[in-house]
């Protein structure tokens, strides 16, 4: 029988698990990214606020894929799904019987007037390893003011990553003896610190014990790089020295065929449990570029990516929706855990759970490599720690 | 005459429809009228400390058979 021909846009963290996971005997597999690197993207809160340097965070892709599995460096300008071809800047085109779209949420700088000049001035923690690094600098040469961190739309990448910017840059501005002279203020968009008032009703007091300024209801509307202002879209202004701002997130920008399997943000429409593109059996959609109604997180990514690879060897595995988003701050931390028919719910550290957020980063790129050996050990903590599980036990 | 903008945010758990609220906003105009459903208890007093914090009007605030629906007209956008 011939091998059925996977072509999977991005080598992300979904698309390269998911390249990884496709047996080679029944597949043929082509993975095509417009970059060269596979970035760990929680690693720009390692670069930020740590001062870490940014090749840790990021390995070339074909390194990451098993050997037999195709890599294409080019960038996809469209996708046809009707004529079942991509289409590639390079003028190529690539025919496939099964096609993956894992090409995560790009941000859009032009959204917000002002935006770009801030970026460009100092950094930020959400869109690249080289920013992470002005930002690094930024700060480290702060000796007084405000720093700001706050939120362009209310839909964006692992819901407290910002919350962990917030509590980092606060540890990095005490390490370097200059915690009482600069003021750390996080702006969300919410009626609450965090989207979920349980999550907010844990947090709210660890903030407040480091007197970190906390703003509601604060959507950036425009950013006036004289004049240090921030305006919301709520109405009200915020001073700042410096201030990283997490920028609207789009779907793929490239044209795809037929138009209407975008929604109204350009994310791929999908069904949540089985990440097929709506009205094709042959396409599916995995991590940040769909719909689907929960937090985009690179455990969605994965899980999502663990259904497509079962589904297109014909089993029915489906996705609960769970995501599972750490949250650290000196010595103390919780994990933030929803899933489809459960609302978040805060899992307060204890030195196990630090233990294994150290051990996610450390283990990071040899789960992508090799996700057959890691998913037993991922399975039995995610059966574990299910929000029903902690719903029932009243937590660890 | 501004238009009138309907969002259906029912299904949707919190902070969904107040999400869904401020990506609504973030197009409207002074004048335009924004509709919307919710089914998350959450968003009745969300959605009233969001049209107090804003400056907007709340023109309707009903609960029916679990579906919450506002009727907010903007008034308060920056020009
Ligand atoms: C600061 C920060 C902290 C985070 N912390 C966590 C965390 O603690 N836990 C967690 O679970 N998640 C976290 N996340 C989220 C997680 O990193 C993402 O959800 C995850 O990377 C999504 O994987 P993906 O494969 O969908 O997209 P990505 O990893 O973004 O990969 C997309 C790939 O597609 C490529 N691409 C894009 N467009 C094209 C094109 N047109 N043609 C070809 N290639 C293209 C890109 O180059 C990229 O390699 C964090 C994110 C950030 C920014």
């Amino acid at each position: 029988m011939a091998k059925e021909k996977v072509v999977i846009l991005g080598g992300g963290g979904g698309g390269a698990i998911l390249a990884n996971l496709l047996p080679q005997d029944r597949f043929e597999v082509t993975v095509v990214d417009k970059s060269e690197y596979h970035v760990f993207l929680p690693g720009f809160l390692w670069v930020a606020f740590k001062g870490q340097p940014k090749e840790k965070f990021r390995r070339p892709i074909k390194s990451l894929l098993k050997p037999g599995v195709n890599f294409v460096h080019d960038e996809v300008v469209g996708v046809d799904l009707n004529e079942r071809t991509v289409h590639l800047k390079g003028g190529g085109k690539l025919g496939y019987d099964y096609v993956v779209f894992a090409t995560g949420a790009p941000l859009d700088f032009d959204a917000v007037p002002g935006h770009r000049e801030l970026v460009e001035r100092f950094g930020d923690f959400y869109s690249t390893l080289e920013n992470a690094e002005k930002l690094h600098r930024t700060l480290a040469s702060m000796r007084e003011g405000r720093f700001v961190i706050a939120i362009a739309d209310p839909i964006y990448k692992c819901p407290p990553g910002p919350h962990k910017g917030t509590f980092l840059s606060y540890e990095l501005f005490k390490r370097l003896g200059v915690a009482d002279k600069v003021k750390v203020v996080l702006a969300v968009p919410y009626p609450h610190v965090y989207s979920s008032k349980t999550i907010a009703d844990v947090i709210e007091p660890e903030l407040e014990a480091r007197g970190i300024e906390t703003h509601t209801f604060f959507t950036v509307d425009s950013i006036d790089l004289e004049k240090h202002k921030i305006y919301s879209l709520e109405g009200e202004e915020l001073d700042f020295t410096v201030a990283a701002v997490v920028a609207p997130h789009t779907g793929p920008q490239y044209k795809v065929e037929p138009g209407n399997v975008k929604d109204d943000s350009g994310y791929i429409k999908i069904d949540k449990y089985t990440s097929q593109v709506v009205g094709f059996d042959d396409a599916y959609a995995i991590g940040d570029c769909t719909n689907a109604p929960t937090s985009k997180s690179g455990v969605t990514a994965h899980l999502q990516a663990e259904v497509v690879a079962k589904r297109l060897q014909g089993f029915d595995a489906r996705y609960s929706g769970r995501t599972n988003c750490p949250l650290i701050t000196d010595g103390k931390g919780l994990f933030v855990i929803s899933d489809y028919d459960h609302p978040p719910i805060p899992v307060r550290l204890s030195g196990l759970k630090r233990f294994l957020e150290e051990l996610f980063v450390a283990t990071y790129w040899s789960a992508i490599k090799y996700p057959e050996l890691w998913d037993p050990i991922f399975e039995a903590y995610f059966e574990a720690s299910a929000p029903e599980v902690f719903l029932r036990y009243g937590g660890w | 005459m501004g238009e009138v903008i309907k969002v259906d945010a029912k299904g949707m758990a919190c902070p969904g429809p107040i999400s869904a609220l401020t990506r609504a906003y973030r197009k409207a105009k002074n004048g335009d009228i924004i509709e919307i459903e919710a089914t998350d208890p959450g968003f009745k007093p969300d959605v009233q400390a969001w049209v107090k914090r804003t400056g907007n009007e709340l023109l309707e605030l009903t609960e029916e058979g679990g579906v919450i629906r506002a009727r907010i007209k903007v008034t308060a956008k920056r020009a």
